[in-house]
């Protein structure tokens, strides 16, 4: 219209037809119209999609049938696939004395099954538990289990079981992960299983601490399938054995989701925890779940879970922090055990001590390091692991100072370096790493062993003026340990090796045991809420110096057995930690720490007596343990297979048998006398699977992504075009029809004169010819 | 005017997701194309032969299903390469080793007729060293990836996975139909 004044052409008014109510109705009228199209265009749409959806709902239904009734290829891969026959709670009741908790757990295995079943669990337990006990309990009846040989329990388990005896069977795999099988549970039935264990409480940084697993993560399996494995449906676990694991059927459990877990009621644990700490306490805290205290007339302390039960997907911490002005400097706790009928081997007065260095202070100069960074973005970081590993290793970055060099690798099936070699820590390289590491994804398989001989060799000849440190940060799933510890001690130098273990659950005995042979320290981030506080406390370690050159001294009459052997060095916040046997004498005198700081010697002394009876009721089962640990570790320099290493299987045997421990080489097993399952009915075999641990991604051999999305995007391309199509042609259309009804009905009807124009274009025509229709 | 503007906006999103899908399937077939010479070329020189320069995949296999056009078959089972052909998935076995070989394939573009696959039909699969391997389909199913694991044994056969349901709209269903072919050996001569 405006073009028109431009032009300057004049249109006469009474020419110009201006819009009638009559055309701003009929114009509504057609709009109106056109959303009419776009909604049946759009409900066309959702209902074509609506259709597709629920056409693989349909899909679903059936084919999750199909595939509960069964077959024969595939019985093995889905055994305990869907809904366990076997479910499983849990109850652990835990007592804390001095520097000793003593744990209860108790099992529940509920056969929901018609069927007469063996379940087998994989069982999660603390990376330094001394397993003392098992025991079946069904009804009224208890069946207490004993200590065997491995392989003779193993074959008194599977002779109860063939005769239809109820039986249970405790196999260490590692000494954080066990094998337990019950076998012969009749339908519909509940047998318990108790285990009880002793683990030492960690102090670290005026902080005691206690953790308990309830799951893990699938631990990684690397080498070569070995070529004459069948895998037969006996096999519970999910990995094939390989040359560099070949126990690996026995450590790789199914995983299940935790929902769907406890959508069917099972894997809940509850947590009962009683503190005797002897200490007037600050705080107790649990990082991962909401807890309840109340602190009973004798002054000792009862905690459990807020909701009473919690899922089995996480770790179960709990710290707990002494008053400033009560910490303690050193604790001293002895138990004595007499010759007793249960046999030999066990007497002497056993003690466990411990003993902070002097504190350096904040005054000490800080020396240039060099620190190379490890990552772990295998799959089993994906979720929020990696996000809590991208987050600490941010936040090392961030504390370098232009003075020290680094270098940050990152692995999974391959190993990548940032840097071919470690470089300065200017904000340049910083900031060229940080964008990397930002860029990170958790992907892949955990081929551990490259990725730590390449950060051992980073270290350059002549730079002996570093202080050369290895950050690792992993969540140890893995299942070739020993050969890592193997690689770690062999190519160490004087390098250390720190851990920094992620997750909900974690492989803590890859993380205790890498940084012992690294000659460095732990911690671990469950939490992203806790990278920050964590990763302060490691930086302490890194930065600050160490005790060194530490020695203990015993009064000269004492015959003494302690372990750890040889003294770690000890980082700053960390006392030493200690079990010892003690023989020929009476227990007097003062035993001296001696050792360097900072440059200067000190001396630390100790006045040695014996403590309450019931306060270290237990030193001599976590004794027994160490033992056992040293000499595995001794193993591994020496190798299993050797003389050497036959002789000190046989020295592990006897100390585990003499103390009622489990061990690699001694299994815990109970059988009951009396034949339950009657002659002609058979049992099925149900692996209880362990529940994807929090904040995880389910790691299974996973299906991959096998649609492009074309059907989606052709869809997406019809409904638009049709849409664009209609919405032109719609306005086209109607012009054309009301065009020829038109002319019908000037053919029909004589010509209109009441309105005496000479309407102009089709709208206007239109409007003119309209009030004829409408007569 | 409103009408203008929504009417491009849906022909530009139309055309641009028609020309997703066009660029999709004609990727998937001219992806074949360059693979397939890089595959002859493997086959002669006994080296990895990358399809084009910047490829992160290689051509591991040649599929033969019944009656039908030949597949090359690359490393891995990424989206990048799935884009492309049928992946053999990297925590499988190769053909004829005692694992089983896993390979998956978009339902869309190279598998949609795995549906038609019956028992008993042969499968040819040829490895990097150009021996041909029989397989014969034993067993179809159906399975929900987000439940169960990959079913990989320590015997030679042949796993074929692929989306289900063949028409659905929705790219990441959980469902996964599954073609397993045993192993029945393997032939020095070259069959075409």
């Amino acid at each position: 219209m405006h073009r028109a004044i431009f032009s300057g052409q004049r249109i006469p008014r009474e020419l110009v037809v201006l819009p009638t109510e009559e055309y701003y109705r009929r114009r509504y009228r057609g709009s109106r119209r056109g959303r009419w199209l776009l909604f049946i265009v759009t409900a066309v749409a959702v209902f074509v999609a609506a259709l597709g959806a629920g056409a693989a709902r349909a899909g679903q239904g059936v084919t999750l049938n199909e595939i509960e009734s069964g077959d024969l290829l595939f019985s093995g891969a889905q055994q305990g696939g869907y809904v366990p026959a076997v479910h499983l709670a849990s109850r652990a009741r835990i007592s804390v004395r001095g520097l000793v908790a003593e744990v209860l757990l108790q099992q529940e295995f509920a056969n929901r099954s018609g069927d007469w079943q063996e379940a087998v669990y994989v069982l999660p337990l603390p990376e330094d538990a001394a397993v003392n006990g098992l025991e079946i309990q069904v009804g009224e009846r208890r069946i207490v289990g004993k200590v065997r040989e491995r392989e003779e329990a193993a074959k008194i388990y599977r002779a109860a079981r063939a005769a239809g005896k109820r039986a249970a069977l405790l196999e260490q795999q590692r000494p954080n992960l066990f094998t337990n099988k019950v076998a012969n549970i009749a339908p519909g039935e509940t047998v318990h299983v108790q285990i009880r264990y002793l683990q030492p409480v960690h102090y670290d940084t005026g902080t005691f601490s206690l953790r308990l697993p309830t799951t893990l993560t699938p631990r990684y399996i690397p080498g070569e399938v070995l070529a004459d494995t069948e895998l037969v449906t006996d096999s519970s676990g999910w990995a094939l054995p390989t040359d560099q694991v070949p126990d690996a059927h026995n450590i790789a459990p199914t995983m299940q989701p935790a929902a769907e877990l406890t959508a069917i009621g099972s894997h809940k644990i509850s947590i009962e925890v009683e503190l005797d700490g002897g200490l007037p306490l600050a705080d107790i805290t649990s990082p991962y779940h909401d807890i309840d205290i109340a602190k009973r007339a004798d002054g000792r302390y009862s905690i459990r879970l807020r909701d009473g039960e919690a899922v089995m997907d996480r770790d179960f911490a709990l710290h707990w922090r002494p008053r400033s002005s009560s910490m303690p400097r050193a604790a001293l706790f002895t138990e004595s055990r007499k010759i007793t009928a249960e046999g030999g081997g066990r007497e002497g007065t056993y003690l466990q001590l411990l003993l902070l260095p002097p504190d350096a202070g904040d005054i000490v100069r800080r020396l240039p390091r060099e620190v190379v960074y490890v990552i772990d973005t295998s799959g089993s970081m994906s979720g929020n692991s990696i996000r809590q590993a991208k987050e600490s290793l941010q936040l090392a970055l961030s504390r370098l100072q232009p003075n020290d060099r680094f270098n940050v690798i990152e692995f999974n099936s391959d190993t990548r370096a940032f840097f071919p070699r470690p470089v300065a820590a200017n904000s340049a390289n910083i900031q060229q790493a940080r964008s990397r590491v930002e860029g990170l994804q958790a992907t892949g398989g955990t081929e551990m062993a490259p990725a730590l001989r390449l950060a051992l060799s980073q270290q350059m000849p002549g730079s002996d003026a570093l202080v050369h440190q290895v950050v690792f940060i992993t969540d140890g799933a893995v299942g070739n340990e020993r050969a890592l510890f193997e690689l770690i001690q062999q190519s160490l130098r004087d390098a250390r090796l720190f851990t920094v273990g992620i997750g909900s659950a974690p492989n803590n005995h890859f993380m205790r045991k890498a940084a012992q042979f690294g000659r460095g320290s732990t911690v671990t981030i469950g939490d992203l809420g806790e990278v920050q506080e964590r990763m302060q406390t490691l930086f302490t370690k890194l930065e600050n110096p160490l005790a060194t050159d530490l020695q203990l001294q015993w009064p000269q009459e004492l015959l003494v057995d302690a372990y750890p052997k040889r003294v770690p060095d000890l980082y700053r916040g960390e006392p030493l930690q200690l079990v010892a046997k003690i023989q020929g004498g009476v227990l007097a005198g003062e035993v001296q720490l001696r050792g360097r700081l900072a440059g200067q010697q000190f001396v630390h002394k100790l006045a040695l007596k014996e403590s309450d009876a019931d306060q270290g009721a237990g030193i001599g089962s976590l004794w027994a343990r160490a033992k056992i640990e040293a000499l595995r570790d001794q193993q591994l320099q020496s190798g299993e297979q050797s003389d050497a290493g036959k002789t000190l299987r046989g020295q592990i045997l006897q100390l585990a048998l003499d103390h009622q421990l489990a061990s690699p080489y001694t299994s815990f097993v109970a059988v009951e006398e009396k034949v339950v399952r009657p002659e002609g009915e058979r049992l099925s075999k149900s692996p209880v699977p362990n529940a994807v641990a929090r904040g995880q991604v389910l790691q299974r051999q996973t299906y991959p992504r096998t649609a492009a999305g074309l059907y989606t995007q052709l869809l997406t391309a019809a409904g638009l075009l049709s849409l664009a199509g209609l919405l032109r042609r719609g306005r086209l259309a109607r012009g054309k029809m009301l065009r020829h009804l038109r002319d019908l009905l000037r053919k029909m009807l004589p010509r209109p004169t009441t309105t005496g124009r000479c309407a102009r274009g089709a709208v206007e025509r239109g409007l003119v010819a309209s009030p004829v229709r409408t007569r | 005017m409103w009408r203008t503007l929504l009417f491009a906006a849906c022909l530009s999103a139309g055309l641009w997701q028609l020309g997703g899908a066009a660029w999709l399937l004609a990727k998937a077939e001219l992806a074949q194309v360059l693979i397939s010479d890089a595959w002859a070329e493997q086959l002669q020189s006994g080296s990895e032969v990358k399809p084009w320069p910047w490829a992160d995949t290689w051509p591991v296999a040649k599929l033969q299903l019944y009656r039908q056009e030949p597949l090359i078959v690359l490393a891995g089972g990424s989206g990048q390469a799935l884009a492309f052909g049928p992946g053999l998935l990297e925590t499988s076995g190769a053909p004829g080793q005692p694992r089983t070989t896993v390979i998956a394939a978009h339902r869309d573009t190279h598998f949609g007729d795995l549906g038609e696959l019956e028992p008993g039909a042969p499968i040819q699969l040829q490895d990097s060293r150009g021996r041909w391997h029989s397989y014969r389909v034993s067993e179809t199913r159906v399975v929900d990836s987000g439940r169960e694991q990959l079913p990989i044994f320590a015997v030679p056969g042949l796993l074929l996975v692929t989306c289900y349901p063949f028409d659905a709209i929705d790219a990441g269903g959980p469902l996964r139909y599954l073609v397993y072919a045993e192993y029945l050996g393997v032939s020095e001569t070259v069959q075409l």
